[in-house]
């Protein structure tokens, strides 16, 4: 072993997942993020990397029944819990994907996925937010191509027609 | 394709007039709540982008880059880094396997060193690049390689740059100065402007380095299939990108390249034209022959924020002015740094847009040491902010409202609006005044009657400064490019696929071809999609150019009606022969010119009952054997019934056209924007309330699509107006803020509120008098901050992007 590959010492780990109601066995190195184990391993490409340093919402997953910033989240220390990703949400035809689809709230669509998590989560804790508080739940996710107004009216109405309203 | 067609087709390219042929009727085309198609692929994770990319045995390559704004490579070690486990190839600027140049132009061809051994710039790619099993092992083998730098003196400032004792940026290809372009752009007498004013003001602006920030990292894949590189590329032009690498390796035939141009993570422009992109293609080329595995080439987050729009500078200005505020004198000078095509000016937007006779405007561009400099949504932002800053300059030192002053210098080249109106009667448009819908709607919306006070003398109850702003300027489409469009309705079921290669940046405006494509079949919409990331060797406008709408909304049209005509000539046709003798027309006995198309079915427009649904006309898929085969034999489980089989339908159309920075026509349409802002004067902080953003967009196509450029455009134009700002350190050359904690881009709390008005007078040089969008709104926002802030604090700050600090220090307290 070279020099340079020793002052890495990298362990890996057999680690137990349950993403989107599936269980996943997976062997994962010490250092991997759960964003990379969910978009390289385990080919959830939904899980976006953007600005890989908790600073975008991109990569947001509901970890727990929290949203949590999967760049970073060690996989490794994710070991037994429940991940749900925007592909469960879809899955499970969450209303927030059509609201979402009407209110051409996606451009390059890159940071989509990490605003409909967030919103789940949001909706999942408060099914009944106002404005502002959309607005608090999701100003940690960017988006460049500037679609936050269509967000809004998104979230708002999907809470509305959760509610039966 | 018919004679008479062909003519047809061909008028059409002449577009300096308003479109002949609208429909009677729209049924898709401007219908509200089109569902968009790329929807539910992008809401659900699903949409695939190039970093999504993963191919068995696929390795990462990453670059080296420099740690200098100025340095040689004096020598390479790299056999540490090639001895690490995982590590496949190392490709060194010296190997003899790279040419000394090839083709790596991201915009036009454009030969370039593949792997420099110099350094213009800190950050840039140089000298080596890794293939690895992973990105990780590449980002480790990188650090092993010893390189010992000689490094050089350095210039970051335009101004320094051009000083006589400055270091030389880079005197590989500017040995003598850095100064290396110079134009004058002149119209009228300034000096005889000057002398008819009643007043002459003179102000500067300066503009700091903004840029794209592609969510999506730079990367590409390439992978060798024998001798036929398939290729995934993270770029606006997939088109630009065949070009070039067919010029590679001696010549590769374009009929063995196959292009993926999959969902791009937006870069606005910039990135695609760095000759980096392409740099990356290559080497990955070379890395994949030599270990025979398909190479990723990536980036990371920092190595995207270097190179950056283009309007980077210092800007002088005097103007001379009527009391009433008619401008008599536009004179200008702006050093621009680093610029890659350094030929839009500055103070092109009076020219194209106003009546003022006398315009001078000299345009430096110096190298200094950061990245290139490139259109980013868009080269035109230089325009924009001379013309936002010489017209609320002008307002603010007559004492007179902005939008009046707008009004009254509305026109073209020189001329005055009766000139320009009897051009729109001459070429077929309605005579309507674009700018005074715009500027009327606008300030209704906003309440600018209510709101507008002088300058520094509205204090909120939260202990604010109130301000309001107003621009504007011409529409956004240069209209000028090439487009080829292929539709092909599907067997079985008689949908529509729309082929013609582009980007998807998300602009939706796929859906709206599909609309175009739908009312002109007489389709319904949902039966008609386009693909527009399959490289079938149709290339169609890409957001690239500035300009996709018209150009490629023509080339759809065209192929529809030529489809729409082939349908109805196949109706009324008998169909193929088969064994058992012809199938009969669908039709028998009629005309085409007897029939049309509604909802997808075809009818006779005298008797509309006789009728027969495109899915039913169209027969099942070719190729199907003795069942149901396309000879047309009986299907044996259903007795007696035969599966007539049409001839394909499909049609091609293309559209050639010239556009508006060529001089050739004329801009009608007009955009007016409105922003209100509150300052506090403590802090110096600048909150942007409200922006209202009118566009004349000619006819809405799309109007989700329209809207959402309008919000994005308002949030990135306030960006870059207020926040952000790509820092380099002044003592070391090195860029200080690559990533998004400290690179502000707006958050959704970053605008309270925004309005969106869509004007239609069919001004547009597209199908039914449509102009583009997409670049409109950010370019024309950024500098919209300043005159709001000079309306709150009664000073200027004409320092882009207006920081707290800035707006602490004209108010003498930093």
């Amino acid at each position: 072993m070279s020099q340079a590959a020793k002052k890495v010492p990298v362990s890996e780990a057999k680690i137990s997942l349950v993403v989107n109601g599936d269980l996943y066995k997976v062997r994962v190195q010490s250092n991997w993020t759960l964003q990379y184990v969910l978009h390289n391993e385990l080919g959830l490409t939904g899980t976006k990397e953007l600005c890989n340093e908790g600073a975008c919402g991109a990569c947001a997953v509901i970890l727990n029944r929290r949203a949590v910033l999967s760049c970073m989240v060690l996989a490794i220390e994710c070991h037994g819990k429940t991940i749900e990703t925007v592909e469960g949400i879809a899955r499970a035809k969450h209303s927030l994907v059509e609201a979402y689809v009407k209110h051409s709230c996606m451009q390059c669509g890159y940071c989509t996925p990490g605003f409909i998590v967030t919103a789940k989560a949001l909706l999942d804790r408060n099914p009944n937010p106002t404005e502002e508080e959309v607005k608090e739940a999701l100003v940690g996710n960017l988006c460049r191509c500037g679609t936050y107004p269509q967000h809004i009216k998104a979230v708002l109405e999907t809470a509305s027609n959760l509610r039966g309203g | 394709m018919t004679d008479d067609e062909m003519a047809k087709m061909l008028e059409l390219f002449d577009n300096l007039r308003a479109d002949k042929y609208p429909l009677k009727e729209y049924t898709s085309v401007g219908r509200r709540g089109v569902r968009r198609l790329d929807g539910y692929e992008k809401a659900t994770g699903a949409a695939k982008y190039t970093m999504d990319v993963q191919l068995p045995g696929m390795l990462y390559a990453r670059f080296l880059t420099s740690p200098y704004p100025h340095a040689e490579i004096k020598s390479m070690d790299t056999s540490k880094a090639e001895a690490l486990p995982g590590v496949r190839a190392i490709l060194r600027y010296d190997d003899p396997e790279l040419p000394p140049e090839a083709d790596l132009g991201g915009h036009e061809p454009s030969s370039e060193p593949v792997l420099l051994k110099v350094a213009h710039f800190q950050g840039e790619e140089v000298g080596a690049v890794v293939a690895a099993d992973s990105e990780e092992i590449a980002e480790q083998a990188l650090k092993s390689i010893d390189v010992e730098w000689e490094e050089r003196p350095f210039v970051l400032d335009p101004e320094e740059a051009l000083q006589p004792s400055a270091p030389l940026a880079d005197p590989e290809s500017h040995p003598d100065r850095n100064l290396y372009w110079e134009d004058v752009e002149k119209h009228g007498d300034v000096e005889k402007g000057f002398a008819e004013a009643d007043k002459v003001i003179e102000f500067k602006l300066r503009q700091s380095l903004n840029t794209w920030i592609g969510p999506e990292r730079p990367c590409g894949v390439w992978r060798w299939s024998g001798d036929c590189p398939e290729v995934w590329v993270k770029q606006q032009r997939p088109h630009i990108c065949k070009r070039a690498i067919a010029s590679w390796f001696g010549g590769i035939p374009m009929n063995k390249i196959q292009i993926h141009c999959l969902y791009q993570g937006a870069s606005f422009g910039g990135w695609s034209q760095m000759s980096w992109n392409m740099g990356g293609h290559y080497c990955a080329a070379v890395l994949a022959k030599k270990t025979g595995r398909p190479v990723k080439w990536v980036f990371n987050r920092r190595e995207d924020f270097y190179g950056g729009e283009m309007d980077e500078g210092v800007y002088y200005f005097e103007v001379g002015t009527k009391l009433d505020g008619t401008i008599t004198a536009v004179k200008g000078r702006a050093v621009f740094t680093n610029q890659l095509l350094p030929f839009f000016g500055f103070v092109r937007h009076f020219h194209e847009n106003t009546k003022i006779p006398n315009i001078y405007g000299k345009t430096e561009v110096v190298r200094v040491n950061k990245g290139p400099t490139v259109p980013t949504r868009c080269e035109q932002n230089s325009n924009c902010h001379s013309l936002t800053l010489v017209f609320n300059h002008v307002a603010d030192a007559l004492g007179l409202d902005p939008t009046e002053v707008a009004l009254k210098n509305d026109g073209a080249e020189g001329h005055d609006m009766t000139r320009l109106n009897s051009r729109k009667a001459e070429m077929g448009f309605q005579v309507r005044d674009s700018l005074k819908e715009c500027v009327e709607k606008g300030k209704a919306t906003i309440g600018w009657d209510e709101k507008w006070h002088a300058p520094g003398t509205k204090r909120l109850p939260n202990g604010k400064m109130h301000g309001l702003g107003f621009t504007w300027t011409h529409e956004w489409e240069d209209s000028a490019g090439s487009s080829e469009i292929g539709i092909r309705i599907e067997r079985n079921d008689g949908t529509a696929t729309i082929f013609g290669c582009r980007a998807d940046v998300g602009l939706n405006a796929e859906t709206a071809y599909c609309q175009i494509a739908a009312d002109e079949l007489g389709m319904r919409i949902e039966d008609v999609h386009y693909n527009p990331q399959i490289d079938v060797g149709f290339f169609a406008m890409t957001p690239d150019s500035s300009t996709n709408m018209s150009v490629n909304g023509f080339a759809v049209r065209n192929a529809a009606r030529l489809l729409k005509r082939k349908i109805l000539e196949a109706a009324t046709s008998p169909r193929a022969a088969t064994q058992l003798g012809s199938a009969p027309p669908a039709f028998p006995g009629k005309k085409p010119e007897e029939l049309d198309i509604k909802d997808s079915v075809i009818y006779e427009k005298a008797n509309p009952s006789n009728q027969m649904a495109l899915a039913k006309f169209v027969g099942y898929s070719g190729a199907m054997g003795p069942i149901g085969s396309p000879r047309g034999e009986p299907a044996p489980s259903v007795k007696g019934v035969r599966h007539p089989f049409t001839w394909p339908l499909f049609a091609y159309g293309w559209q050639v056209q010239i556009g508006a920075y060529a001089g050739a026509r004329l801009r009608l349409c007009r955009q007016a924007h409105f922003m209100e802002v509150e300052v506090d004067t403590e802090t110096g902080e600048v909150d942007v309330v409200r922006v209202v953003t009118v566009n004349d967009v000619g006819k809405v196509i799309n109007w989700e699509g329209c809207e959402g450029q309008q919000y994005g455009g308002a949030y990135m134009g306030v960006g870059r107006g207020r926040s952000e700002e790509v820092v380099h350190d002044p003592m070391t050359g090195v860029m200080l803020n690559g990533n998004l904690l400290n690179y502000k881009i707006p958050t959704m709390l970053d605008i309270g509120r925004i309005d969106t008005i869509l004007v239609e007078t069919g001004m547009g040089y597209g199908p039914y008098g449509v102009v583009g969008i997409g670049e409109d709104v950010a370019t024309v926002m950024p500098s919209l901050i300043s005159p709001a802030v000079h309306n709150a604090i009664g000073k200027w700050v004409d320092d882009f992007p207006i920081t707290p600090d800035k707006v602490l220090k004209v108010l003498g307290k930093a």
